[in-house]
């Protein structure tokens, strides 16, 4: 197509390394066949028709050596013979020195119409390929030669799967049929005119997509996704034939590229009346990452990637000039600073990878868009490189001379940033990660001591919850009320063992406390007992009324009375106590016959007596025979108790509308009678617990 | 051909800015975009490339706006920038003569290369220092009849005519565009004939690439 010729003639121009410059000696710039013509470095000097004449010749040769080799289709007849033709037609033409050749416009016509080919059979055509027997052969030889394949595959289906299988099987078809076709005239066709194939090819699927009712169901735009995905899975099937092709020589044009950027390493930003900072450290990082960018390039291998690559590094370099300067970025700025990322990057096969995405992106990308315009600024900064002159860098020839033979050596800023300073990056690099290190490590500090604080208070709450129930439910022990002690002379007989052999008795009780406190179960073994006494003690409170003041003056004097039963070694332990115990139980009196007649512990049964007994038993009696010393631990024993088992207790207590239920009054009623050592051990909380449940 | 129409309805026109440094490029197509004339305004993060979107009589356009750099030593890259665009703003400073050779240089160029498929704009910006005018209208005015391009004054800082400009010229795109569109709709005889005379305009571009270059 006449257009499209026409727009891959500009793309000669993008490459050619003598722009409409005005600064080269004329001379230089004529074809070298002599025909007056200008020449380009491209077309090895040629001008356009004589490079055209000379490829033709060259390709004839090409034919003629594989034609013998092979049987090819038929369409290769065709098309060789037109070669062949045209070939002699060439000869004729070359010899003219005519600068006129009249015959052109002919030759250029057959040329556009033999490029020309009609949608409809171009896809007829194509089917009519499919069927072609050679066809599973190369197609197996083009999947065998890339692993990717299976990895698009898996692609297309996520992507395109939903559209049906019909599309998937017309896609793979077409991809195939086209693969198949360049790998087939890889050998015979130069690689512009297979860039014009591939051009056709996309735009002859992207008519199909349109056409085609298989493609009915996917919508608008998915079809340039598909379009795109076409093109990309092509690309990557061919990558290995398409990229530098032996056929041209764009291996060289890398290698002389890459070396004009290495002589012209000693450019910096000054030159290029660029403003990017080269000694502040974050726009060195962006640089860097803008290299970077640039660098992954050649890694990837379908064009729209490759184009998504030059895009990032674009991006990064605008940000960089947004660092510098701040504020919209204009092309006057842009230009240079790619430019000079250009430089410093050296991108491995840069030409190589310009002219792939040149010839094989799909040219409606490539022409507008972000990504258009982003790679044809990177066209123009390595045509900038290409043709830099000592004029395009405002210094005096002399001078750029002398760089560019190494005799001077810049003291640019950036090369040492790049040399000495490398270190220095890394240095910061490792500064910062020790930074984070230590911000770490603090976190971890704070942490760990908000752990600590955690625990403290929490042994704080516990401690302060324990002792505020400590508080609120003391270890009272009432002093057992008379009235039932001489109602109640049973437990008599049961203790009597006990009173004749003290130490057993001790031994019996302590052996409860123990169960008990560890099964926390002496509550319901208690609490029935509580209940009978209660109504039976409330009976004997209201029936002895006036015999209970007597029973008081028994308990205000219990030396008195634990004479009567005890030995002597329970007198002495209590004796310490017996002072206050007394008083208390004075100032108590009027309460307890209302309050506390109620006796939970009231020695009704043998049993109950027993259980009764245990809380107020030192258990560590035995182990302190010793009357001074058992004052205290008995005292202990007792609060301990407590603590362990008062939590279950409080609330069976307040809902009896009892006391304090450990209080061991009636065990020390009982042994009060046949044991006076119990009743000195009441003292140590009955006068707080008796003002509490006044309150 | 691929710019100018596709299957979806919208019309992609590339514009291309020419024109010497300083003469104030960015800052009318930022003013065109975003209306903003400040440089210090950061939301626009670059004014290389931009797009705008428009609906002209029903018609979708999408203008793809390609700043280009004026500095001289990147004169030689023009083609590469304007190869393939539909319309080129040519701004020149109404204080700075130098900067309208430079329009003229650009304009004999353009016309060589892409012949008359481009759509011209004459721009004589900062027309808010016309007490420092150095180019006359007249002469810009003739000079840009001549060579059948539009010419326009605008001022980005104070946002006359910008506007306006960009109008004109879209206008004319489309112009051309419908005009190529209904010669491909036309029957295959006059297709060819057609496409006869755009090889004739490629013939004729070359001859004339000999005198660019040796000038």
């Amino acid at each position: 197509m006449p257009v499209l010729t026409l727009q891959r003639s500009y793309k000669y121009i993008m490459y050619a390394t003598k722009q409409p410059s005005l600064r080269i000696n004329q001379d230089d710039l004529k074809c070298t066949n002599g025909c007056g013509y200008f020449g380009n470095a491209d077309w090895g000097g040629y001008c356009s028709k004589c490079y055209r004449n000379h490829m033709e010749q060259e390709r004839q040769k090409r034919t003629r050596s594989t034609s013998s080799s092979s049987a090819h289709h038929h369409h290769h007849h065709s098309s060789k013979s037109q070669v062949t033709s045209f070939g002699k037609f060439e000869e004729k033409k070359r010899q003219q020195t005519d600068k006129k050749n009249k015959y052109l416009p002919v030759f250029r016509k057959t040329s556009s119409a033999k490029g020309e080919c009609p949608k409809e059979d171009y896809i007829n055509h194509l089917n009519v390929i499919l069927l072609d027997s050679e066809r599973s052969e190369r197609q197996f030889d083009v999947r065998h030669a890339n692993p990717d394949t299976d990895k698009l595959n898996v692609e297309f289906i996520a992507q395109f799967g939903k559209y049906g299988e019909a599309v998937r099987h017309d896609f793979f078809k077409c991809a195939q049929y086209f693969t198949t076709k360049i790998v087939h005239e890889m050998n015979l066709k130069l690689i512009d005119e297979l860039a014009e194939m591939a051009q056709k090819c996309y735009v002859s699927y992207m008519t199909r997509i349109n056409g085609n009712p298989h493609y009915q169901q996917v919508p608008e735009g998915v079809r340039e996704d598909l379009l795109d995905f076409f093109e990309k899975y092509c690309m990557i099937s061919l990558y290995t034939f398409l990229f530098c092709p032996n056929t041209t020589n764009d291996e060289e044009k890398d290698l002389t590229i890459q070396d004009r950027i290495r002589k012209l390493s000693w450019v910096n930003a000054h030159h290029l009346d660029c403003c990017i900072s080269e000694t502040s450290l974050e726009v060195r990082d962006l640089v860097y990452t803008a290299i970077n960018d640039l660098l992954g390039m050649d890694s990837m291998k379908a064009p729209q990637e490759k184009l998504a690559c030059v895009v990032k590094c674009c991006r990064s370099v605008v940000e960089v000039l947004q660092h510098c300067q701040g504020g919209p970025v204009s092309a006057d700025e842009f230009l240079p600073a790619l430019i000079f990322v250009v430089l410093k990057a050296n991108p491995a096969r840069l030409k190589s990878n310009i002219l792939y995405v040149t010839r094989f992106c799909n040219d409606t990308r490539l022409m507008q868009g972000e990504a258009g315009y982003y790679f044809t600024n990177l066209c123009c900064a390595v045509s900038f490189i290409e043709n830099l002159t000592a004029e395009s860098l405002s210094m005096p020839e002399q001078e750029f001379q002398a760089y560019m033979s190494g005799e001077m050596t810049s003291v640019s800023a950036w090369e040492s940033a790049l040399v000495a300073c490398e270190g220095m990056h890394q240095l910061c690099e490792h500064l910062a990660l020790l930074k984070g290190l230590s911000e770490r490590t603090a976190l971890v500090q704070e942490e760990s001591n908000a752990l600590r604080e955690n625990m403290k208070k929490l042994k704080e709450d516990i401690n302060s919850q324990v002792n505020e129930i400590l508080d609120r439910t003391p270890l009272v022990i009432k002093q057992r009320t008379m009235p039932v002690f001489l109602l109640r002379p049973q437990p008599k007989p049961k203790i009597d063992p006990n009173e004749s052999q003290p130490k057993n008795f001790y031994l019996k009780n302590l052996q409860f406390d123990v169960s008990h406190t560890q099964k926390s179960k002496l509550q319901l073994d208690i609490t029935p007992c509580t209940q009978d006494v209660q109504s039976d003690n409330l009976k004997i409170s209201k029936d002895f009324l006036s015999p209970s003041k007597d029973n008081l003056s028994l308990a205000a004097t219990p030396e008195e009375n634990s004479y009567l039963g005890l030995s002597k070694i329970n007198y002495d332990i209590d004796f310490s106590d017996i002072s206050a115990d007394n008083s208390v139980a004075e100032e108590l009196t009027p309460e307890k016959r209302s309050n506390f007649t109620p006796d939970p512990f009231s020695p009704l049964e043998g049993s109950s007596c027993h259980i009764t007994q245990s809380p107020l038993v030192p258990t560590t009696a035995h182990q302190i025979p010793k009357k001074d010393d058992f004052v205290l631990p008995f005292k202990q024993e007792g609060t301990k108790q407590n603590e362990e088992t008062l939590l279950d207790k409080e609330e069976s207590t307040s809902a009896a509308a009892l006391p304090s239920p450990l209080k061991p009054t009636t065990s020390q009623y009982t042994g009060f009678s046949t044991q006076g050592w119990q009743i000195p051990s009441i003292p140590c909380d009955t006068g707080e617990s008796a003002s509490k449940n006044k309150q | 051909m691929a710019m100018t129409g596709n299957n979806s309805g919208v019309r992609n026109f590339k514009i291309v800015l020419l024109g010497e440094g300083c003469v104030g490029k960015t800052s009318l197509v930022l003013r065109y975009v975003d209306d903003k004339f400040n440089n210090n305004h950061i939301s626009t993060v670059q004014a290389a490339f931009l797009n705008k979107k428009l609906n002209i009589d029903g018609k979708r356009v999408n203008l793809a706006i390609w700043d280009t750099a004026g500095q001289e030593q990147f004169h030689a890259l023009g083609p590469i920038y304007y190869r393939s665009s539909n319309g080129a703003i040519l701004v020149y400073d109404i204080t700075d003569q130098d900067s309208f050779q430079k329009v003229k240089s650009w304009v004999k160029e353009l016309r060589k290369m892409l012949g008359a498929d481009i759509c011209l704009i004459i721009a004589g910006n900062k027309i808010d220092l016309e007490k420092d005018r150095n180019v006359t209208l007249e002469d810009a005015e003739e000079y840009a009849c001549k060579v059948g391009a539009i010419h326009c004054q605008t001022s980005a800082k104070q946002n006359i005519g910008v506007e306006d400009m960009f109008m004109s010229l879209t206008t004319k795109m489309l112009d051309i565009s419908d005009e190529k569109e209904n010669q491909k709709s036309s029957p295959l005889s006059r297709q060819n004939s057609q496409r006869r005379n755009v090889i004739v305009v490629d013939d004729e571009i070359t001859p004339p690439s000999k005198s660019c270059c040796g000038s």
